[in-house]
C-alpha cells in the first residue's frame, strides 16, 4: 500500500512536471479503518471525478495520531473518532475546510452540525457514528424491558444470564450513566459511588466480554448484552425477537470523522472526495456496507429495509437527546477510572 | 531335587517367531559357580532375565528351594543381578547405591549402613562411600555394582557379562576376585559370558548353549577335553576336528589311510587338542608347515598333513619349536588317549 | 595446548557473536526501554516525559491516596499478582500431574511410534491460541458439547456451568502448556537408561519406589525445564482468562493491557511488566539453584 502511494506519486510528479502549478494533479490519498468504505464507491467517485485513489490502513486513533505527529504527510483524508479530534485540533495537525461551506455541507443532520469536539464543522465533516447500548432477547423475558440501565444493573430475574463488554470505559461511562455522574470525575467520592454499583452487579454478570458478542446472544449463553449497536444489528438480522436498548440516562455515542490533515498534498481534491461522502446516495452505501449509521439527511431513502428498520442502527429520532458523545477524560479521571476497573477484578 | 530348577523352559519375545529359547532345562546346586556360556543370541542373557524376573517364559517352570518363581515380580525375588552396564544410580553416591535395596526393603538405616560398609569391604571399596559413579573408574564402578547386589544377601547372585567392559589384565584380576566372594558369601552365581576362557577359569559348572538349545553341561574339564558336540569342540578353546572312518580291523584311519591308534565302528569325528600334539621324528603323522604364529611362551604352526585335505593346528613351546620353519616337514606324535570321538 | 585452545574459544565467540548481538540488541534494548519508561514521567495523553524521572510507578504499585489524601497500602495489585502466582503454580501442577505419565509413555513407545505421538502431541501448536480458546469455549459452555455428552450419559441433569470460572481457566491453560511441559520430560526421558528401573526392581524396588527413587531424579532435569516453561507463560497468561474466565478477575497480563490502553499509563504498565519480569527471573534463578545443588551433590568429595 505504502510503497504503491510512493510509486504511484513519484510517477505523478514526473507526469505533472511543467504542468501548472494551479492545477493540482488527480489524485487523493486515504488512511482509513480497514473494511469501512466499499470498494465499488471508490470506483465510482474515480470514474465521476477522474481522481484516482490510494489508501492505506491504520487500526486505532493513537496509531493515527502518532503518525500524523511524526509528520508523515502524504495523505488527504484521515478519518479520526470524535474524542481525538480536539487534542488533533490543538496539536495542529489538521486544516480548516469548514465543511457546511460544500456543496453537499447542508446535508449534515441538525444533531451532528455542531459537535462539541469541533464546534461549527470547521475542521471535519461527520462519517459513520454508533452507540453502546443494550440488547436482548425478547423471547427470553416474555416481556418488552424498560429504556434504562437499570435493567442492566439490576437485571433481577435475568441475573447469570447477562454479559457487560470486557472494556473498562463503556462500563464505567453506562455506570456513570446510570448514577448520574460525570463520566470524567475526577471526585473519588463518585468513584466509590460507581464502584459500588458495579461490585453489586458483578456476580448478577455471567462475564466480561468483548469478543463473541453476537454468538453468545444467539447461543443463548445470556439473555441481555452489554453490546456495540452494529453487533446488535447482526444480531437482529439472525434473530427478529432482538431489542435494542437506549437507556434513558445516556448513552455513549462514538463518531467518526472525515479530516483533512495539515500538509495533505491535495487538499482540493480531498474537499471533493469528502464531499463526494455526504451525498445522501453515497453515504448510504456505505451504511448498507459497514452496518453503521451516517449523519447525512436525506440518506434513509437508500438505505436497504434491513438496516432502515432495525431501530439499533437507524436510530428513531425521539432518542437523538440521550446520545453522550465519548469524550477524552483527564489523566486523573482516567487514573480514577483503572483504580475501579481493578478493584472491581481485583 | 537342586537349589534352582529350570524345568522345560521355552520363550519368545511377543510379537516374533523367533524361539529364544527351546525347552532348556537346569539344575543348579546351592553355592554353585556355574556358567552360561554360549555366542551372542544364543539365549543366555534371556535365560538370565527369566531368572531375574524381567521375562516371563512362554512355556516352562522354574522353582528356586522348591518355589515357583515365576509368579513372584522381580523386586521381590531373593535374587540379585549384576548388569553388563552396571546400571549404578548416578544420581545416588556410592553408599546410597550399596544401602538402596536394603532401603526398598525397609531395613533400618544403621544396618542398612552397616551392610553396606560390609559388602564394600568384600569388594575392597572402603573409603569409597561417598563419592559418586561417575568419579570412580570402570572397575571399580564393577565392584560396586556387585557390591549394591550383595549387601541385599541374595540366594541367587546373576551376572551378565560383568567383566566384558574391563581391560584384560582387570579382568583376569576380577575373575579371582569374583571366585573369592562367591566362596567367602557361599551364595549361587549364574554367571553369563561369551568368554570360554573365563568360564573355564571360574565356574563349577558350565552350561554351553547354541541358537536356544542346551549344548553341553559339566565342568569345565567335561566340556574342555570331552565336548559333546562339534559346537561345543570348537567354541571350547582351539581344536583340530579329523574326519575318521573304521578300516576292516576296527581301527579309525584318516582318509589318506593312516591309523589313528583308536578303535570305532563307523566313521567319526575325532578331536585332539593342538597341544596334545608335539612334533617329534617318530610321529605317527606327518605333513608341512604351511604357517606359523610366535606369541612368546608358545609357537602355534599349521601342518598340511600328507595324503589327505586335513590341516591340524599344534601349539609347541617356543624352546621346542626353535630351529621349525615355513615349509619343513615334520612328524607329529600325540597320546592316543587324547583323542576324543565326539558323539556323531 | 593452551593457546590452541584459547584460540578455539575465541573462533567459538567469533561465531556466536552474531546471535549474542541479536539477542542483547532484540532483547535487551526493549528491556532496557521499559525499565527506562517505567522510571520517568507520564504524558497526560499516553506515552512519557523523558527525562523527568520519578519512582512514582512503583509506588503505585503498593500505595494509593485515600479520599483524604493519605497514602494508604493498596493490595489490589499484589492480589492480582498472587492470584497470577496461584493459577501458574496449578497449572504446572496439572501439566506434571498429566504431562509426566504421558511423556514416559511416550519415551517407552518404538522409536517411529514416538515421532508420530510427538507430533501429535505438538500439532496444537500449529493452531493459534486464541482459536483453541474459542474451541474449548465452545466445549464447555451451558448446554455445550460437554453438558450435552454429560447429560447423554446421565451424569447429570443441569448444565455444569464450567464456562467463565476458575475451573474453564485452569483447563485451558492446562491444556494450552501441556505440550511445554511433556516436550522437555520426554527429551530428559529419551536419554534416560531404562535400564536403571530394571536394576531398581532387582533390588527390591516396586513400581512406584522406582518412579520415585530413580526416573524422577533422573528426569529431573526435564521436569524442572517443563515447570519453569509452563510457569512463565501461565504468569503472563492474558487471552484464556479472558475467553474461558469471562474476565471477571484480572490477570497480570490483563491488569498490563489496560495501563497501555484505556489508562494510558505507560510507566505504571511498564513497572508493572518489570515486576512480573523479576517474578520470572525469580523462578529462573530458584532452578538455577535447585540444579547447582544437585551438581554440587554429585561432585562432592572428589
Amino acid at each position: 500500500m505504502k510503497l504503491r502511494t510512493i510509486a504511484s506519486a513519484a510517477l505523478a510528479a514526473l507526469l505533472g512536471a511543467g504542468a501548472a502549478l494551479a492545477e493540482e494533479e488527480k489524485q487523493v490519498n486515504l488512511f482509513f479503518w480497514p473494511s469501512y468504505i466499499p470498494d465499488e464507491l471508490l470506483e465510482r467517485f474515480t470514474k465521476e471525478t477522474g481522481i484516482a485513489i490510494t489508501m492505506d490502513i491504520y487500526d486505532t486513533n493513537e496509531a493515527l495520531l502518532a503518525k500524523l505527529q511524526a509528520g508523515a504527510a502524504g495523505y488527504d483524508v484521515v478519518i479520526p473518532s470524535g474524542y481525538i479530534v480536539p487534542t488533533m485540533i490543538q496539536a495542529g495537525l489538521l486544516q480548516k475546510f469548514d465543511a457546511p461551506s460544500l456543496p453537499n455541507g447542508g446535508n449534515i443532520a441538525p444533531g451532528f452540525a455542531d459537535p462539541e469536539f469541533d464546534p461549527g464543522r470547521q475542521y471535519t465533516a461527520p462519517y459513520m457514528w454508533g452507540t453502546t447500548g443494550l440488547v436482548y432477547d425478547s423471547a427470553g423475558t416474555d416481556v418488552e424491558l424498560p429504556e434504562s440501565w437499570s435493567v442492566f444493573f439490576e437485571p433481577g430475574p435475568l441475573s447469570g444470564k447477562v454479559a457487560a463488554l470486557d472494556d473498562e470505559v463503556e462500563v464505567f461511562n453506562a455506570a456513570a450513566y446510570y448514577l448520574g455522574i460525570d463520566k470524567c470525575t475526577e471526585d473519588p467520592r463518585e468513584g466509590q459511588q460507581i464502584l459500588d454499583l458495579l461490585s453489586a452487579q458483578k456476580p448478577h454478570l455471567l462475564l466480561y466480554g468483548s469478543s463473541g458478542t453476537i454468538d453468545r446472544v444467539l447461543a443463548g449463553e445470556v439473555t441481555m448484552h452489554h453490546i456495540w449497536n452494529g453487533a446488535a444489528h447482526r444480531v437482529r438480522k439472525a434473530r427478529d425477537t432482538a431489542r435494542y436498548i437506549y437507556p434513558k440516562e445516556g448513552i455513549t455515542q462514538w463518531a467518526d470523522n472525515l479530516a483533512i490533515p495539515t500538509g495533505a498534498e491535495h487538499p482540493e481534491n480531498a474537499k471533493i472526495f469528502i464531499d463526494f461522502l455526504m451525498k445522501p446516495e453515497n453515504v448510504a452505501e456505505i451504511t448498507n456496507f459497514t452496518g453503521y449509521m451516517n449523519a447525512i439527511s436525506g440518506s434513509e431513502p437508500y438505505l436497504t429495509p434491513e438496516i432502515a428498520a432495525d431501530p439499533a442502527v437507524n436510530m428513531p429520532a425521539e432518542y437523538a437527546d440521550r446520545l453522550r458523545p465519548g469524550r477524552e477524560c483527564s489523566p486523573a479521571a482516567r487514573d480514577l477510572r483503572n483504580r475501579i476497573w481493578t478493584r472491581l477484578k481485583k | 531335587m537342586g537349589f534352582l530348577e529350570v524345568e522345560a523352559v521355552s520363550h519368545q519375545y511377543a510379537g516374533t517367531d523367533a524361539q529364544v529359547l527351546n525347552e532348556v532345562s537346569l539344575t543348579i546346586q546351592e553355592n554353585e559357580f556355574f556358567t552360561l556360556l554360549g555366542p551372542s543370541g544364543c539365549g543366555k542373557t534371556t535365560m538370565l532375565r527369566i531368572l531375574a524376573g524381567f521375562e516371563v517364559p512362554s512355556r516352562g517352570r522354574v522353582t528356586l528351594d522348591g518355589q515357583d518363581i515365576l509368579r513372584i515380580p522381580p523386586w521381590r525375588r531373593p535374587v540379585n543381578t549384576v548388569f553388563q552396564s552396571y546400571a549404578l544410580f548416578p544420581h545416588l553416591t556410592i553408599l546410597r547405591n550399596v544401602t538402596f535395596g536394603l532401603k526398598m526393603r525397609g531395613v533400618a538405616k544403621a544396618d542398612r549402613h552397616g551392610a553396606a560398609r560390609r559388602a564394600l569391604d568384600l569388594v575392597r571399596l572402603d573409603g569409597f562411600a561417598d563419592r559418586m559413579p561417575s568419579d570412580l573408574s570402570g572397575g571399580q564402578q564393577q565392584r560396586v555394582a556387585l557390591a549394591r547386589a550383595l549387601a541385599c544377601q541374595p540366594r541367587l547372585l546373576l551376572l551378565d557379562e560383568p567383566l566384558s567392559a574391563l581391560d584384560y589384565k582387570l579382568r583376569k584380576e576380577m575373575q579371582g576376585e569374583l571366585k573369592r566372594i562367591q566362596r567367602e558369601t557361599g551364595t549361587s552365581f549364574v554367571f553369563v559370558t561369551h568368554d570360554q576362557e573365563e568360564a573355564l577359569a571360574m565356574s563349577d559348572r558350565i552350561a554351553v548353549m547354541r541358537q536356544g538349545t542346551l549344548e553341553q553341561v559339566g565342568n569345565p574339564s567335561d566340556i574342555y577335553d570331552r565336548p559333546s558336540s562339534d559346537f561345543v569342540a570348537e567354541f571350547i578353546g582351539d581344536s583340530n576336528l579329523l574326519n575318521a572312518a573304521p578300516d576292516s580291523q576296527g581301527r579309525l584311519c584318516l582318509p589318506g589311510g593312516r591309523a589313528l591308534g583308536i578303535r570305532g565302528d563307523a566313521p567319526a569325528r575325532v578331536m585332539i587338542r593342538p597341544e596334545a600334539l608335539r612334533i617329534a621324528p617318530d610321529g605317527n603323522l606327518s605333513g608341512q608347515v604351511t604357517d606359523l604364529v610366535y606369541s612368546g611362551a608358545a609357537t602355534r604352526f599349521l601342518v598340511a598333513l600328507d595324503g589327505g585335505e586335513e590341516t591340524v593346528q599344534i601349539q609347541q613351546t617356543s624352546t621346542e619349536a626353535a630351529g621349525i620353519s615355513m615349509g619343513d616337514k615334520v612328524c607329529l606324535a600325540y597320546d592316543p588317549q587324547q583323542l576324543w570321538v565326539v558323539a556323531p | 595446548m593452551s593457546t590452541a585452545a584459547s584460540v578455539a574459544g575465541r573462533r567459538r565467540a567469533g561465531l556466536a557473536a552474531p546471535a549474542i548481538l541479536c539477542i542483547a540488541f532484540f532483547m535487551g534494548g526493549p528491556m532496557c526501554i521499559m525499565v527506562f519508561v517505567s522510571l520517568v514521567e507520564r504524558a497526560p495523553d499516553g506515552g512519557v516525559i523523558w527525562g523527568n524521572f520519578t519512582t512514582d510507578a512503583y509506588k503505585q504499585f503498593l500505595f494509593e491516596e485515600n479520599l483524604l489524601g493519605e497514602t494508604t497500602l493498596n493490595a489490589d495489585y499484589l492480589r492480582i499478582y498472587l492470584r497470577s502466582a496461584l493459577l501458574a503454580g496449578f497449572t504446572v501442577l496439572a501439566t506434571l500431574i498429566v504431562g509426566f505419565p504421558t511423556a514416559m509413555y511416550i519415551a517407552m513407545q518404538h522409536p517411529r511410534r514416538r515421532a508420530l505421538l510427538i507430533f501429535f502431541l505438538s500439532l496444537p501448536f500449529w493452531v493459534n491460541l486464541l482459536v483453541r480458546n474459542y474451541a474449548w469455549l465452545l466445549l464447555l459452555r451451558a448446554n455445550g458439547l460437554l453438558d450435552q455428552a454429560a447429560m447423554a450419559l446421565r451424569l447429570t441433569s443441569e448444565p455444569l456451568n464450567i464456562l467463565y470460572s476458575n475451573t474453564a481457566i485452569a483447563i485451558g491453560l492446562t491444556y494450552s502448556f501441556l505440550p511445554l511441559m511433556v516436550l522437555p520430560i520426554y527429551a530428559a526421558m529419551e536419554k534416560f537408561d531404562f535400564s536403571l528401573v530394571e536394576a531398581a526392581f532387582d533390588l527390591g524396588a516396586s513400581r512406584w519406589q522406582a518412579l520415585m527413587h530413580v526416573i524422577v531424579p533422573g528426569v529431573k532435569g526435564g521436569i524442572v525445564a517443563g515447570c519453569l516453561l509452563v510457569f512463565i507463560p501461565g504468569l503472563g497468561s492474558y487471552v484464556t482468562p479472558v475467553l474461558l474466565g469471562g474476565s471477571k478477575s484480572l490477570m497480570i497480563g490483563n491488569l498490563i493491557e489496560t495501563q497501555f490502553a484505556a489508562a494510558r499509563n505507560w510507566p505504571f504498565g511498564a513497572a508493572l511488566a518489570f515486576v512480573l519480569l523479576m517474578m520470572v527471573m525469580a523462578a529462573a534463578l530458584l532452578r538455577a539453584a535447585l540444579l547447582r545443588k544437585s551438581r554440587r551433590a554429585k561432585s562432592s568429595n572428589p
